[in-house]
């Protein structure tokens, strides 16, 4: 393909591109993000094109890798177009049933349909997946019509005409009054009005101005970023196309975390072929606007993931963040004006272009427009990456969309917003999901992260998880956070170890105070929100701990300890053949017991037992 | 030609040069405010946090380190509200506990108003306030000492460890480390939860304080910038 | 060293280029040696120290070689819930080593990361760059031993 020279081009190419995809009888869909390559997707991509090839229709059946469809659960998966015909679960072996019957007969085959786990019944179709039917998948949708590393894909759904709208006749003051007018606000966790954050940039005085995305999504359980990046990179860069044009930058950034390999490397791809097609570069079809990206990786760092210490390591430096009194919108990057957004907030603007502010904020609430994509993720049934309308309460996702528990224990919480955020107890799920209610009830809702808790979930282990992961993320600059965050750390371990002590509670929370409010950063300053949140609303889980000495979920290994049950016991050995710490001892067809000194509560025992004969008290 | 900015610290009208940082302006005006990190030639750092105040804007009150915060006209700062002074008294504390038997530190920690220490004491010989990294790297330019690692693993080192051949021997890391101050006569035990008696014949002082520099005794540990002051 | 000069090809005087320069140093070693920092310092115009601080502070790099297997567990949230602290117990019991360190021999090296984006799929550990997903301290036991080529565990027998 050549340069596109001017926007009829663009107009030529897709009329083009949308002739030759009429010609296509018929295309498998097939998921090959990270964690679909992890459930083995590519042997099911491989069978299913060697069968195509022996049977002569590898010309008329197109196979379209896409990205991450959300399912998590359900892969590998194959969705048919046209019609939406849904197989999950799929395996390498069933490729040549597959070709045979669905692919030239149109049969369908009922076992690799999906179960509704509700009904009981088998789903034919995507949009009859209830899992789906109850999501507003605006941004996620495009996933399933673009294989990233075909812009082809891209422009033939529309891509890159809300660019093309733009240069054609939208002045950049009016980008900005667009944005603005739609209420978007940053989706990596702070929310800040998008619109305001452009205008603010563009009134600063300097002739170079840069555009950075925050691909770093640290949060450890949310990856919605991934998701986006990986499936459909060129919505990211048209975002960041009109951003540029709006406050006058000509060079971008994408800096995505070095735990993302797949990302980067579609991200890149993009690049190359955006810059092929000559949507990036000089004179962007035919305009005087000029812009180029470059991707850049991060070397693992959560920190990274603020926005000062992002630059800071974009310019080749360790990831400190500096103080915020002068935003980076005036001095960010190479002390230049930035902006700086989060890779969902990028994918929202082309939408907002094409079908104008009115349209983007009728959904929602009041403070919080738009849709949000979420992150399922812990002891919920269908875990996966779910898009609603913000405003939609907690019990929604969780229970219409999550399928309530995974297994037979009770849902006890659900921890929202990474190490910043904090847990909501099953009373509060009727809560509405967006930017301020969470925040009021001592939560957040964060970057989308979402992890559901069971009543086999410690929550004094989790603060200490939460603790223990700032603890070794920290840049260790300021005092409040590398001394404060280990003190909470000592201290939340005494409690879990059975060392806790009353007066501690009251230390923790002013020293949670302190950190929250003398930090340097956004990182220091949430700190300590796991902690605060789980002594708020879990406080009797505390009290067992520091009163009793007592871990009512059975995790914290000072306080638990496990034992076998002499009625389900039949002797066969299996555990004591398994435990790496010769801890059980027994004789043939006899009961065996646990020394409970050796005993270390690996658990590896639990799952060797097939009989259950083994219980944590 | 010198540009002048004022503002209001703690109610008193104070003229500071353009350019310069709320704490340079309070510290010229005889305003007291705790610091550690703090160095004149240096480049401003806001580790230590030890400087925080109240920056008042529109009905709206901000916390943020003094040192980092360029001084404008018009602005209201705050420096010794009860709210301050808890939050510093509580970073006083977090430092004290990590090394209790530095001089400069107990300095600190009594002007801060830390009465006893609740935490279990540790025995670090730095604490991080990052001045000889900053004399080495900005004022001597020899880049031998930097801050080395993340979170609770940071600490001072040479590059690579061992290559000591980079430091220019001028002196300033040791002469401006807080820890090489001579240490408290008295001996900190883990469990004694009070300062030992020899800084505590200082509080007298510092009961008094109203936020005015009174040339205590306590700046002496800790290197404060009003002892070069005339 | 020619490898490393194709590396660095380009790049001179550049430091904002530190970062990505060290990772293409670790792909091609597998850590980062001494003197392959002395010369990105040098090409790069960057203060010994400063690439040894950079060095150190991102995880990604090993300023040490890692072993022939590098088994990284995910101790994300998602991980974490579904119990991916009882994997690195695991694995700390059966190789005397914390994450970070490789075993004596160099053949395991054992790494946490805070989340890979696999969380559906959790508890996840990567060996050796693939995925391995809805892993046990059993599963993962087996895999470490095969990887040290321990045909089966020697088993306690029963008395």
């Amino acid at each position: 393909m050549r340069k596109l020279k001017g926007l009829s081009n663009l107009e030529s190419l897709r009329k083009k591109l949308l002739a030759e995809r009429k010609r296509i009888r018929s295309t498998m869909i097939i998921p090959n993000g990270t964690c679909c390559q992890a459930s083995q997707s590519p042997g099911v991509i491989d069978a299913v094109h060697n069968e195509l090839v022996r049977q002569g229709l590898d010309k008329s059946v197109r196979v379209r890798l896409s990205g991450c469809l959300g399912f998590c659960e359900q892969e590998p998966i194959i969705v048919f177009e046209p019609g939406g015909l849904f197989y999950c679960q799929v395996k390498a072996e069933d490729a040549k049933e597959i070709v045979a019957r669905t692919v030239k007969n149109g049969e369908v085959i009922e076992r690799l349909l999906y179960t509704d786990p509700v009904s009981g019944k088998k789903v034919r179709t995507e949009a009859e997946i209830p899992f789906y039917q109850a999501q507003d998948r605006q941004l996620l949708n495009h996933n399933r019509s673009v294989d990233p590393c075909a812009i082809e894909d891209y422009i033939a759904i529309g891509g890159y005409s809300a660019l093309a709208k733009t240069i054609a006749g939208i002045v950049p003051e009016a980008v900005i009054g667009e944005i603005k007018a739609s209420g978007l606000r940053g989706r990596g966790g702070a929310g800040f009005p998008t619109g305001r954050k452009w205008a603010e940039c563009a009134e600063a005085p300097g002739d170079e101005k840069y555009v950075v995305c925050n691909a770093d999504e640290g949060d450890p359980g949310a990856y919605m970023d991934r998701c986006l990046l990986e499936a459909n990179p060129h919505i990211i860069l048209e975002g960041m196309m009109i951003g540029a044009w709006a406050i006058g930058a000509s060079t971008g950034y994408i800096y995505v975390r070095n735990e993302y390999p797949l990302a980067v490397q579609h991200a890149r791809i993009a690049v190359e072929q955006a810059r092929k097609l000559g949507l990036l570069g000089e004179n962007i079809l035919g305009s005087s606007f000029s812009f180029d990206v470059e991707v850049a990786r991060g070397g693992g760092a959560f920190v990274c993931g603020e926005s000062t210490a992002l630059m800071a390591s974009l310019e080749g430096k360790v990831g400190e963040p500096r103080a915020k009194d002068i935003h980076t919108v005036k001095d960010g990057l190479r002390h230049k004006p930035t902006v700086l957004n989060n890779v969902e907030t990028w994918a929202n603007v082309p939408s907002i272009i094409l079908n104008g502010a009115k349209w983007f904020a009728a959904k929602g609430t009041k403070g919080s427009k738009g849709t949000k994509i979420f992150a399922l993720t812990g002891q919920v049934k269908n875990t996966g990456l779910v898009e609603v309308a913000m405003g939609t309460p907690l019990n929604r996702i969780i229970f219409d969309i999550g399928g309530g528990s995974k297994n037979d224990k009770a849902i006890k919480a659900v921890q929202t917003g990474g190490p910043s955020g904090g847990c909501l107890p099953v009373g509060k799920f009727d809560l509405p999901v967006d930017f301020d209610t969470l925040y009021e009830a001592g939560a957040m809702m964060g970057s989308g992260g979402m992890v559901v808790m069971d009543e086999g979930t410690c929550m004094v282990d989790v603060a200490r998880y939460f603790l223990n992961f700032l603890w070794d993320e920290s840049c260790g600059k300021c005092v409040p956070c590398r001394v404060g965050v280990d003190r909470l750390l000592e201290i939340v371990t005494d409690i879990a170890e059975g060392r806790g002590r009353r007066e501690q509670i009251a230390l923790l929370e002013e020293l949670a105070d302190t950190i929250s409010v003398a930090s340097l950063c956004a990182l220091g300053k949430t700190a300590a929100n796991p902690v605060l949140s789980t002594l708020r609303y879990f406080p009797e889980e505390y009290a067992a701990h520091v009163d009793h000495k007592k871990c009512p979920a059975g995790v914290c290994k000072a306080l638990i300890s496990y034992s076998i049950q002499s009625d389900k016991c039949n002797g066969c050995g299996s555990c004591l053949r398994a435990c790496p710490h010769d801890a059980i001892d027994g004789r043939k067809k006899k009961v065996h017991i646990i020394d409970e000194k050796e005993c270390r509560r690996c658990g590896i025992c639990v799952g060797e037992c097939k009989f259950e004969a083994i219980t944590v008290s | 030609m010198q540009q002048y900015v004022t503002l209001k610290i703690d109610d008193a009208r104070v003229q500071a040069i353009k350019g310069a940082s709320v704490l340079d302006a309070a510290m010229a005006s005889g305003i007291c405010i705790p610091h550690l990190c703090y160095v004149p030639v240096l480049k401003d750092s806001g580790a230590c946090r030890l400087c925080i105040v109240e920056v008042v804007n529109d009905g709206r009150t901000k916390i943020t380190a003094s040192c980092t915060l360029n001084a404008e006209d018009g602005m209201v700062i705050r420096s010794n509200t009860e709210r301050i002074r808890k939050l510093r008294k509580n970073i006083a504390e977090l430092l004290v506990a990590q090394a209790p038997n530095s001089r400069a530190v107990q300095d600190i920690a009594v002007r801060c108003g830390v009465k006893e220490v609740r935490y279990p004491f540790r025995n670090d010989n730095c604490i991080q306030c990052g001045r000889c990294v900053r004399y080495c790297t900005e004022y001597s330019k020899a880049n031998a000492l930097g801050f080395v690692g993340r979170g609770k693993n940071r600490h001072v080192e040479f590059a690579l460890g061992f290559r000591r051949d980079f430091c220019k021997k001028c002196g300033f890391c040791t002469e401006y480390c807080p820890m090489s101050v001579t240490p408290c006569g008295g001996s900190m035990k883990s469990g004694e939860g009070r300062l030992c008696g020899n800084c505590e014949s200082q509080t007298a002082t510092a009961d008094k304080f109203t936020g005015v520099c009174v040339r205590c005794e306590l700046g002496r540990g800790f290197g404060c910038v009003r002892q070069t002051y005339v | 060293m020619t490898a490393l000069n194709s590396i660095l090809k380009g790049r001179q005087s550049q430091p904002h280029l530190l970062i990505e320069v060290l990772h293409d140093v670790q792909d091609l070693y597998g850590y980062l040696p001494e003197e392959a920092m002395s010369a990105v310092a040098q090409e790069l115009g960057v203060p010994l120290m400063e690439v040894y601080r950079v060095a150190c502070f991102y995880k990604a790099f090993s300023l040490k070689p890692r072993g022939k297997h590098v088994f990284t567990v995910c101790t994300g949230t998602a991980c974490h819930v579904r119990g991916a602290k009882l994997l690195i117990d695991q694995v700390k019991g059966q190789l005397n080593i914390e994450p970070g360190e490789t075993t004596e021999d160099g053949l395991v090296t054992i790494e946490n990361v805070n989340c890979v984006g696999a969380c559906a799929l959790g508890p996840v550990v990567i060996q050796n760059g693939a995925y391995c997903h809805h892993m046990t301290p059993g599963k993962l036991r087996k895999a470490i031993d095969k990887s040290r080529g321990k045909k089966k565990k020697e088993e306690r027998a029963h008395a």
